[in-house]
């Protein structure tokens, strides 16, 4: 008789990964940090111990000892099916991985995970599924036309058909949040950096895809990045900014990883870039902000790439404003919500989570929640508006705009 | 605290009794082990990779990725192996960082065990060496009543952190809710260990861990302990939690200190 198979397959999980899984010591310290599991009414399914424990359990049945000796067990499709859910309701804020005593990573993991079960036919979650073709075809998730890349420039702003500096807009500033492109252009222009934009060439950077274990479909996220170096080398990109920190996450971290190769240019946030200038004191405010300010680290910012300072940097010499530091900053901030797919597969989870973090800064009588990532500022603003409560929720890059005495609209 | 290695004259009977045991604990623990490797071995290389159809897990492929992954270059973190060796797997400075007591409770059990194992196995090979007669510059009982003093010293310290450990499971509600069998068989190891130690040796000395019992029953009691010290401290280790005390090292340089 032919030996069953194993419920679950490897695809996609490291050998360091399912040692990982067994250096687990359920010290329970990333369960009092996930903020989705609290935002869940502490659903235990949701906690990050939790779905190592159980991913263990999964690998011992198919693979451990056991299995070895008398075959593997068989895992019902309901346990994997749950468990698919379970790990799509995480935005991979990585809080989880900073507080493990064990030194997990398990960002890395949750990924994986969701990448092999997606292989198997289980998952993504709701809405999620769209975005292979969606993106696939539009080559944007908002199923824009790529010839309205550039519809938002205004007749003010300079663009260099050519420059060393390329700013890459994004998805999301470049179709819906408008007012942080124009920021970020007139900021540049008034600076006198002379910058290129990628226009109708510029494609998603595919983080959706990747965040959400659909990296594979079609090999759409390596096209992506392959298309946008070809095009940011094509324009002479030395230096490539962005505004957004999912793009700059999935540029940094993810294309080079997808290409097999170093990037030909500088990935830099433009919160990087303006510290940079304002510590040569090139940067000449034209008007204070006189306002307590506090700022909101977006997790693909801060704790995936280790971007901290740049930000509270450039606030804190805007002149007029008053920074205070929320309780839950820097590596132990608490995630927007937004992330790893969960505002488009799970909107409920994602505002729960906004709410948590709008309150961070309220507590603190903080008049701007002021952030570095288009996605971060919609979700807090939805938590905000929820909440019903006074503050304002904005980049650092249009309150820069705002002290330089330039439109954001 | 003296521990049993089953070679001094009042204790002579056991010796080919540990001796076969330990055998036994060590095959045990290799088969285990050999078990977990392969089951690592299973994964992929590397990012975003396929096992091959039909492919078997292999301790070989385990062992190579994770080299490959301690000696990459990180785009983040990426500290020095010789500070990660030091601060983060023997002080345990992960741990410090989220709970002073907590890190006191570890490293009270961490420091206890890994000494007390360090200085068994120091007497085992004096008492070996002795013989095989290789002449030493003491005698295996002189070299005994010099370890008598670290040996009580770390024992002492072993079991602080055992009771904290227990007091923290019983009594700290969010521990208590949490804890699976998983957990208590692991605690309830350590603690039987640790106490069986002391009692055993508070028969053969007569001193504070006696609870008045007969000399004579010494030796089964030193025998006991040793039985469950190598069953729970080598054999059990690949088919528990005890599995991390390899495998969070190995993470943690893996992922170079962590995030
Ligand atoms: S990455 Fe964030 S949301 Fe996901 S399990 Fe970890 S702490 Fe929770
Ligand atoms: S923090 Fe790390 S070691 Fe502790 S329970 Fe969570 S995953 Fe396990």
């Amino acid at each position: 008789m032919a030996k069953k198979a194993p419920s679950i397959d490897t695809k996609n999980l490291t050998a360091v990964q399912l040692m990982e899984l067994d250096s687990c010591t359920r010290c329970g310290e990333c369960v009092k940090w996930c903020p989705t599991y609290a935002a869940s009414g502490q659903n235990p399914g949701l906690a990050p111990r939790d779905k190592i424990l159980r991913w263990r359990e999964f690998m011992n049945k198919s693979y451990g000892i056991k299995a070895k000796l008398f075959g593997p067990t068989e895992i019902p499709q309901s346990e994997l099916e749950e468990f698919k859910d379970d790990v799509h309701s995480c935005t991979t804020c990585g809080i989880c991985a900073t507080v493990c005593e064990s030194g997990i990573n398990t960002v890395e993991l949750w990924e994986a995970l969701r990448a092999n079960l997606v292989k198997k036919g289980i998952g993504p979650y709701g809405k999620q599924n769209a975005f292979p073709k969606v993106i696939g075809q539009y080559h944007n998730p908002y199923m824009k036309d790529q010839k309205d890349r550039l519809n938002w420039v205004p007749a003010d702003v300079k663009i260099e058909d050519k420059a060393d500096i390329v700013y890459f807009t994004g998805c999301t500033a470049g179709y819906n949040q408008l007012a942080l492109a124009f920021a970020t252009s007139r900021v540049l222009n008034k600076l006198g950096i002379k910058f290129a934009m990628l226009g109708e060439e510029e494609w998603c950077c595919g983080s959706a895809l990747i965040r959400t274990g659909q990296a594979h479909i079609n090999d759409v996220p390596r096209q992506l990045a392959k298309h946008n170096v070809e095009a940011l080398k094509k324009k002479g990109a030395k230096k490539v900014l962005y505004a957004c920190a999912g793009c700059f996450r999935a540029s940094k971290v993810d294309w080079p990883r997808l290409l097999g190769e170093e990037l030909p240019f500088e990935v830099i946030h433009v919160a990087e870039f303006l510290a940079g200038l304002i510590k040569e004191d090139k940067v000449k405010w034209v008007k204070p902000i006189n306002k307590t300010v506090t700022y909101h680290d977006p997790c693909h910012l801060g704790r995936h790439v280790g971007v901290f300072d740049a930000p509270r940097y450039v606030l804190s010499h805007i002149p007029g404003v008053k920074f205070v530091e929320m309780e839950n900053s820097k590596e132990f901030q608490r995630c927007c919500g937004a992330g790893g797919g969960v505002k488009a597969g799970l909107p409920d989870l994602a505002l729960g989570v906004a709410e948590s973090r709008v309150k961070d800064a309220v507590e603190i009588n903080a008049d701007i929640l002021s952030s570095c990532c288009p996605f971060c500022k919609r979700n807090l603003s939805d938590g905000r508006d929820s909440l019903k409560v006074d503050i304002v929720v904005e980049d650092v890059i249009e309150m820069v705009a705002e002290a330089l005495g330039l439109e954001t609209s | 605290m003296v521990y049993f290695s089953g070679l001094s004259d009042a204790l002579r009977m056991t010796f080919v009794q540990i001796m076969i045991l330990s055998a036994i604990a060590i095959v045990i623990f290799l088969y285990g082990m050999i078990g977990n490797l392969q089951k690592w071995g299973t994964g992929v290389t590397g990012y975003a990779l396929e096992p091959k159809e039909g492919q078997k897990g292999s301790a070989i492929r385990f062992l190579k990725t994770w080299w490959a992954q301690v000696t990459a270059e990180s785009h983040h973190s990426g500290k020095p192996i010789l500070e990660i060796l030091i601060l983060d797997i023997l002080f345990q400075r992960r741990i410090l960082k989220r709970s002073g007591l907590r890190w006191f409770m570890h490293i009270c059990i961490f420091a206890g065990w890994m000494s007390l194992f360090a200085l068994s196995g120091l007497m085992f090979s004096v008492e070996m060496t002795e013989m095989i007669g290789i002449k030493l510059p003491f005698t295996a009982a002189v070299f005994r009543e010099w370890l008598a003093i670290p040996n009580y010293i770390f024992g002492y310290i072993l079991l602080i952190g055992v009771i904290i450990a227990v007091i923290r499971r019983l009594f700290v509600s969010e521990v208590r809710q949490a804890s699976i069998m998983y957990d208590w068989i692991l605690l309830a190891g350590v603690f039987i260990i640790t106490i069986s130690g002391f009692i055993a040796d508070g028969i053969r000395t007569g001193f504070i861990w006696s609870f008045g019992l007969d000399p004579s029953a010494a030796p089964p009691a030193a025998l006991f302990h040793s039985i469950i010290s190598l069953l729970f401290c080598i054999a059990y280790i690949p088919y528990s939690k005890y599995i991390h005390v390899i495998a969070t090292p190995l993470a943690i340089l893996a992922n170079k200190g962590g995030e």
